[in-house]
């Protein structure tokens, strides 16, 4: 599975992905303060212009960005017809912005990047008991590693119904694939167990 | 948290985002192909009870957070969460916990097959339609400040198709119970 992020050494990718995080939360209380159309505007052409700094070039920025904006023109064009036009203008930059902030984030934090911030998030809730902070980063590779081979598996499962004269449909796929799936399990604990990855107990 | 509980919450994370990257099918009797995701969600409390299924969920949407495109149609990034139907992902973690928890309460061994069936279809109706859309139009509605009114209206299109899906979780969740019995081990 390829990762939204892309190399690159601007500015956005030397900065810490704790201090784009703390950027972007403030970035998001602020345009949901902002009431003016004019102000809000200015935020989203300013973002749009962080997010093209990147270069990620035309195409990939239309796959990351069209259902996204697809969502917000429908949401602008609701508030157009119900409320008013004013409301939607500022609906439209106000969602804008956001999209633009947040996927310039994610195109310049790696994945690894990300999980330690994840980690770090979780320590608290591991002083409170909830979680095991470390189990995060196993649970994130364990379900990397094992989607290709559910891939792989529903397409056998289609192929069997196709060689069977039967139509695939929703839910003679979905059983037998949840059945062979967590048939596995006992087995994958074991393994994990056995190499003392999470080193407890 | 026992090691196999972790497994079986990742390995159905890993389920569900395989159901968004599958093409749509054909449910079977109605002619319009649905997106399999949301029904992967409710599979997720039926088939492995409150606590398990949430993880599960948790982990699908920790892992769209830090950019991988693991939501249907290839999305995911943070944007995903800045956006006016984040909402409806922040519902699933909450469908996932209702639908799991009404099931592990109201379906039992010894009922009968159609009772194990209605009450799976009550479980998975009122966490992946009724509390999913209580919090996605919630959400919506506060957001971008359009009225629930409006907000219930512009999401009406979309519930007849997750009550349907409903109705898949709940078959599909008494297969699997009959066929693989994880119930009486749900943590």
């Amino acid at each position: 599975m390829k990762t939204l992020y892309v190399d690159g050494s601007g500015f956005l990718h030397r900065l810490s992905a704790r201090a784009k995080l703390v950027l972007l939360a403030a970035a998001s209380l602020a345009l949901f303060l902002i009431q003016s159309p004019l102000v809000l505007g200015v935020g989203a052409v300013a973002s749009g212009l962080l997010f093209g700094s990147l270069r990620i070039g035309w195409r990939q920025t239309w796959l990351r960005l069209r259902v996204l904006f697809l969502t917000i023109a429908a949401v602008a064009l609701f508030t157009l017809v119900f409320n008013s036009p004013v409301e939607a203008v500022s609906v439209f930059f106000r969602l804008s912005a956001l999209a633009l902030l947040a996927s310039a984030v994610t195109a310049t934090t790696t994945t690894g990047d990300f999980i330690t911030e994840v980690t770090f998030a979780a320590l608290p809730l591991e002083k409170l008991g909830l979680v095991k902070a470390a189990d995060i980063g196993l649970s994130i590779g364990l379900v990397l590693r094992f989607i290709p081979e559910i891939l792989l598996r529903h397409q056998a499962i289609r192929d069997a119904h196709i060689a069977r004269g039967l139509r695939p449909r929703t839910l003679s796929i979905i059983v037998p694939l949840i059945i062979l799936t967590l048939k596995n399990a006992d087995e994958i604990a074991s393994a994990i167990d056995a190499r003392a990855i999470r080193a407890q107990k | 948290m026992p090691t196999r509980d972790l497994v079986l919450a990742a390995l159905f994370a890993a389920i569900i985002i395989v159901l968004g990257l599958v093409p749509p099918v054909m449910l079977g009797f109605i002619p319009v192909p649905i997106t399999a995701q949301s029904l992967g969600v409710m599979l997720a409390g039926v088939v492995l009870g409150a606590k398990r299924g949430t993880i599960a969920v948790l982990l699908v949407l920790v892992l769209a957070a830090i950019g991988l495109p693991v939501l249907s149609g290839g999305r995911g990034g943070l944007a995903v969460f800045m956006a006016p139907t984040t909402g409806y992902l922040i519902g699933w973690v909450f469908a996932a916990m209702v639908t799991g928890y009404l099931s592990q309460i109201m379906v039992g061994r010894d009922q009968a097959g159609l009772v194990q069936g209605v009450n799976f279809f009550i479980a998975a109706l009122m966490g992946g339609v009724i509390v999913l859309y209580g919090i996605g139009i919630t959400y919506l509605a506060l957001i971008t400040g359009m009225g629930f009114v409006k907000a219930f209206l512009g999401s009406l299109a979309f519930i007849p198709g997750d009550v349907l899906k409903a109705v898949i979780a709940a078959l599909a969740g008494r297969a699997v119970m009959a066929g693989y019995p994880l119930l009486p081990q749900r943590a």
